[in-house]
């Protein structure tokens, strides 16, 4: 009876095996069918996103300049060049990071705020982006969002501010690929330009740019009416920039 | 008289056009904020951004405005008496019930929404108005869908209210 039990675990255990062996050339076989299903960037499938004009930033009272130190991604998205994954997907030609900055910087330089290093800067920016490309929307049309949040920082006090950017744009769906293609580009790119504006044309910045500009001890008294005083960097070229986030 | 006649003809085909025309860039800027919502409200985080692009995109729509700027964005002091913010809050939220909605139908177990919004002149924050809006979907669609249409609700009233305003 003993050796009745044991034949039959013994068969039990074959069973197991040829089930495990199964499941896992399955899961084998899905993966790879998955994978041959992943978009590829192909230069049908990828558009260039860019502000068709700067942004015009706010007059302030003594203009400063600003350096952009570095933009990072904070989106945790594996893929952030991956717009659309559907209708055999859509990509950016550049880092989302990339495009932020050079959006930024063409608006700055346009407006003459845009120092040429950090060493003659008054004020560095670091930039976390959020969120760039496409959201969740409703369906019914293309919702396209981008989202950072910039530290503003006197290299000379070493004091940091932070401020938060939100662009949204909304554009109509599609039926034909190269107008889905379209629509998302001058979406996503309304967007971006949506996020630079609310930066530059925010109260966030005016009050960061006062209050970092006011305390800074070899700038002059701050100018009247919500103006700002003026300085130079101290020539550290903001190497010794840490911001609160790469403190935590 | 064929001339007088003409006139008479021209003028009864353009002057309705002209009279049902709406006043176009009437205010210099409409700011719109983030809709708060009270305890309670069990909404996604994305809902409140989406609620926010489709509110300016709807306000844009109206053509009331020669601007929608966004949440935070500084205006021109010389345009501040010319301009609105619209801000509010989701009161109440009420996801529905499909079978309900299925098997009864006539709006109950539909999927509801209960927004207040103020109007607010931005130069010296005095009140434009206060509306009160309520979107009822049937719960098939999602919270996007309701979003667009509290939305589309939203503008329709500010622009009725300002209109009313402007002609009174």
């Amino acid at each position: 009876m003993a050796q009745w039990g044991v034949t039959e675990a013994k068969v039990g255990f074959h069973r197991v095996v040829l089930v495990q062996a199964g499941i896992l050339l399955a899961c084998a076989l899905t993966t790879l069918s998955v994978r041959a299903d992943e978009p590829k960037p192909t230069p049908e499938n990828t558009i260039h996103v860019q502000l068709a004009a700067p942004v015009p930033p706010q007059k302030f009272a003594k203009p400063p300049k600003f350096f952009i130190s570095e933009v990072i991604d904070r989106s945790g998205n594996p893929q952030p060049m991956l717009v659309l994954k559907d209708r055999g997907g859509m990509f950016l030609d550049r880092l989302p990071t990339q495009i932020t900055r050079e959006a930024i910087e063409q608006s700055l330089k346009a407006a003459d705020l845009l120092a040429a290093d950090a060493a003659s800067a008054d004020l560095v920016l670091q930039i976390y982006v959020f969120h760039f490309g496409l959201a969740q929307g409703s369906g019914l049309d293309f919702f396209g969002k981008v989202e950072f949040s910039a530290v503003v920082k006197n290299p000379k006090t070493e004091e940091s501010q932070q401020i938060q950017a939100v662009g949204t744009s909304i554009a109509n769906a599609a039926m034909r690929k190269k107008n889905v293609q379209k629509n998302v580009q001058a979406n996503v790119e309304g967007a971006l330009e949506d996020a630079v504006r609310n930066l530059l044309r925010g109260t966030q910045l005016r009050e960061a740019v006062a209050t970092l500009m006011k305390n800074n001890p070899s700038a002059p008294a701050a100018a009247p009416g919500g103006g700002m005083a003026f300085a130079h960097g101290d020539g550290s070229s903001g190497r010794n920039f840490n911001s609160r986030f790469q403190e935590r | 008289m064929r001339l007088l006649t003409a006139v008479l003809m021209a003028l009864l085909v353009v002057a309705p056009g002209a009279a049902a025309k709406d006043p176009e860039g009437v205010y210099k800027t409409a700011e719109a904020k983030h809709f708060t919502r009270v305890e309670g409200v069990e909404l996604s985080p994305a809902f409140s951004d989406y609620l926010y692009a489709e509110l300016r995109n709807e306000l844009t729509k109206t053509k009331l405005f020669a601007q929608v700027i966004g949440e935070g964005e500084a205006v021109e002091d010389a345009d501040a008496a010319n301009s609105v913010v619209i801000d509010g809050v989701i009161m109440e939220y009420k996801k529905g019930n499909r079978a309900t909605d299925a098997i009864i139908g006539f709006g109950v177990g539909a999927r509801s929404l209960k927004l207040d919004v103020n109007l607010t002149r931005r130069s010296d924050h005095q009140s434009l108005g206060a509306i009160k809006v309520q979107t009822k979907i049937s719960p098939k669609w999602n919270e996007e869908v309701m979003a667009k249409v509290a939305a589309q609700q939203i503008a329709h009233q500010v622009k009725k209210g300002l209109k009313d305003k402007t002609k009174g």
